[in-house]
């Protein structure tokens, strides 16, 4: 089973499948092994438009389905979820715009991506991880700009994005409550990039530091209002964590494929392996996991399309997708038994993809207390 | 420049096709595709449309399910497309399909009310590559053939064209209106747009009626796969220069040096 998608979504789907086996698929091996960021595969799928499937209708984007999209994603994902990722945060970075911004800067955001750009999301800061409050980034209002300073990282795009979307303190005594979002595009003087992380996976997404120094942009450059920068990322993350257990579960879907098409040929004992009910019951319960992650993913992304809340289920799926993207992953291995564990077999490198989907927009941790408040409710 | 490109629907030759129980060909798993060749023909049209101007027209012979193989090529660059229907004609009546692809040609031309500048094949299927449609095509229109593109430019009324040979290639022109076959170019066809192919999806492709055409010219008699390839022998000595040393000895033992 899969998404339950339009006819014309499974016409894509069958074009993003060939360019992916074409293009990303093989060549994902090489960037994970260099730590490169592929431009000639980026280059060729924005040409494709593939990196611009979340722009909405109305700015010039394509007026598919969350749910069609997200077979695309999973199909980018199955490739490589480096790739993917790319993608995604790309979405990401333009969600606090969408959510909040102003006429003229949804349409700037969306030009620039349509134009063949991605978009950054700027949260995380070296002392503030799910403690996003404890940020020490700053704007300061000067006549009709703000100025920025601070320190970002773990930033997915940050060397590469056309534009980015960035907390910073606007009221320091306020807590949470002075924290403000912005958009600030490449090139603004002020705006670098610094240190880009080794990472164990995804390693064909572009992660780094992304340093603020007395940058200056237009006040109207504020998404929002002051002092809602908080609740715009929050918003933000909501709607965009299911998109990572819908590249969770990607990843997971390859892992099992891998496992049945080398368990079918892998003879010992003269037969091969796969005829064992003991692997069997392992590819089953691989099944059973990630046809559960893809249903739920699909499930808030259904809530979201109707404009429903959907904070408790987007959290379950990404922290139910990620964590039976390792356990899935992990078995994966084992049933390549030594093979598995050498980097000449592709599933080693989807445990190291999978990890990053535990720990990236909001832990798993902070998910199940997303999940706990949402659920047993005020007390 | 008014540009037609002719197109056939075949079963996607990546997938290994074996006979089945009733002699036919088994296709279950084998999806219905573009003939490869004629993806790079269209390929080099969209090519020589973007630098020279015009306008391309798909045109595919069958049914309903031959839509999906105009609609796969609206999506890469032609404007416009129709299928032709009409009575079956024998697998190896290629003469059949020229002679219809011919009527079908001079019907878009005199409804367009302005005849086709150069028309475009693949140069062969890969279901049943003979390789004399387009040729036979360009025979019944009194059109000039170039066979086996790998590129083309265009100049005033003619065309250059870059033709493979077995040796190499050679530039062949020729005055237009003409027919060209093309082979594989040193370029991939694109891949289609997210919005290309939405677009193409809502497309109107009209059904064009062939006409009834004599019988075939051609029978065929019997068919039957290609003999399995036997075990090969496996050479692996201490080193490759040993190797090398043994593999002469077998095949001098088997005469075949």
């Amino acid at each position: 089973m899969a998404y339950l998608i339009s006819e014309e979504a499974q016409e894509l789907l069958g074009a993003v499948k060939e360019f992916c086996d074409k293009e990303v698929r093989e060549q994902a091996k090489e960037y994970d092994r260099t730590g490169e960021w592929p431009k000639e595969v980026y280059d060729k799928a924005i040409e494709m438009q593939l990196h611009m499937l979340e722009v909405p209708e109305e700015y010039g984007g394509m007026g598919l389905s969350r749910v069609d999209v997200a077979a695309l994603m999973e199909e980018m994902a199955k490739a490589d979820a480096g790739f993917a990722t790319t993608i995604s945060a790309s979405g990401l970075g333009m969600k606090p715009v969408l959510i909040a911004g102003s006429e003229a800067l949804k349409k700037r955001a969306c030009k620039l991506i349509v134009d063949g750009g991605f978009g950054a999301f700027c949260l995380t800061e070296p002392g503030a991880g799910s403690d996003a409050g404890a940020g020490k980034t700053t704007a300061v209002r000067v006549g009709d700009e703000y100025v920025l300073n601070g320190r970002k990282c773990f930033i997915t795009n940050g060397g590469i994005a056309s534009f980015y979307c960035v907390t910073a303190m606007t009221d320091k005594a306020a807590g949470v409550k002075g924290i403000s979002m912005f958009f600030i595009e490449a090139g603004t003087p002020g705006l670098s990039t610094g240190h880009e992380e080794d990472k164990m996976g995804i390693r064909g997404s572009n992660t780094c530091d992304v340093v603020l120094e007395d940058c200056r942009i237009p006040a109207e450059n504020l998404v929002g209002a002051e002092g809602k920068g908080f609740s715009i990322a929050m918003k933000t993350l909501d709607q965009a964590r299911t998109w990572m257990g819908c590249v969770a579960a990607g990843i997971a879907q390859r892992a099992m494929e891998e496992a049945i098409a080398y368990g079918k040929e892998r003879v010992q004992f003269g037969k091969p392996v796969l005829k064992n009910q003991a692997l069997q019951f392992k590819v089953a319960d691989m099944a059973i996991k990630i046809e559960t992650a893809r249903q739920m993913v699909a499930h808030a992304l259904t809530l979201m399309d109707m404009g429903l809340p959907h904070s408790r289920e987007s959290a379950i799926a990404k922290c139910y997708a990620s964590d039976i993207a390792m356990e899935v992953a992990s078995e994966a291995i084992q049933m390549f038994g030594g093979y598995g564990y050498s980097r000449e077999y592709p599933v080693e490198k989807l445990l190291r993809d999978a990890k990053i989907f535990q720990i990236f927009e909001g832990t798993n941790e902070v998910q199940r207390i997303v999940v706990a408040n949402n659920t047993i409710g005020r007390f | 420049m008014e540009i037609l490109v002719c197109i056939k629907q075949v079963p996607d030759d990546s997938v290994a096709v074996r006979l089945g129980p009733d002699g036919q060909p088994d296709l279950t798993g084998a999806a219905m595709v573009v003939n490869a060749f004629d993806t790079y023909a269209l390929e080099m049209a969209a090519r020589l449309k973007e630098s020279a101007g015009g306008r391309i027209t798909v045109l595919c012979m069958g049914g309903e399910t031959a839509k999906d193989a105009v609609k796969t090529c609206l999506a890469v660059g032609a404007e416009r497309g129709f299928v032709l229907a009409g009575p079956e004609l024998a697998p190896t009546d290629t003469l059949g399909k020229a002679a219809a692809l011919a009527a079908a040609v001079r019907q878009l031309e005199e409804e367009g009310g302005q005849p086709f500048d150069l028309i475009f094949c693949g140069r062969e299927a890969t279901d049943r590559p003979t390789g004399q449609t387009g040729p036979q095509l360009a025979e019944r229109l009194g059109l000039p053939v170039i066979t086996d593109l790998v590129d083309i430019a265009a100049d005033g009324g003619r065309v250059s064209a870059k033709q493979e040979t077995e040796e190499g290639w050679r530039r062949v022109e020729a005055a237009l209106p003409a027919l060209v076959t093309v082979t594989k170019p040193a370029y991939d066809p694109r891949y289609p747009t997210i919005k290309s192919k939405l677009a193409a999806r809502k497309m109107a492709i009209p059904v064009l009626s062939a006409e009834a055409q004599p019988g075939p010219a051609a029978a065929q008699l019997r068919l039957f796969e290609p003999p399995r390839r036997q075990a090969g022998v496996r050479v692996k000595e201490e080193n490759a220069e040993l190797s090398a040393i043994r593999a002469v000895e077998l095949m001098a033992a088997a005469k075949v040096l």
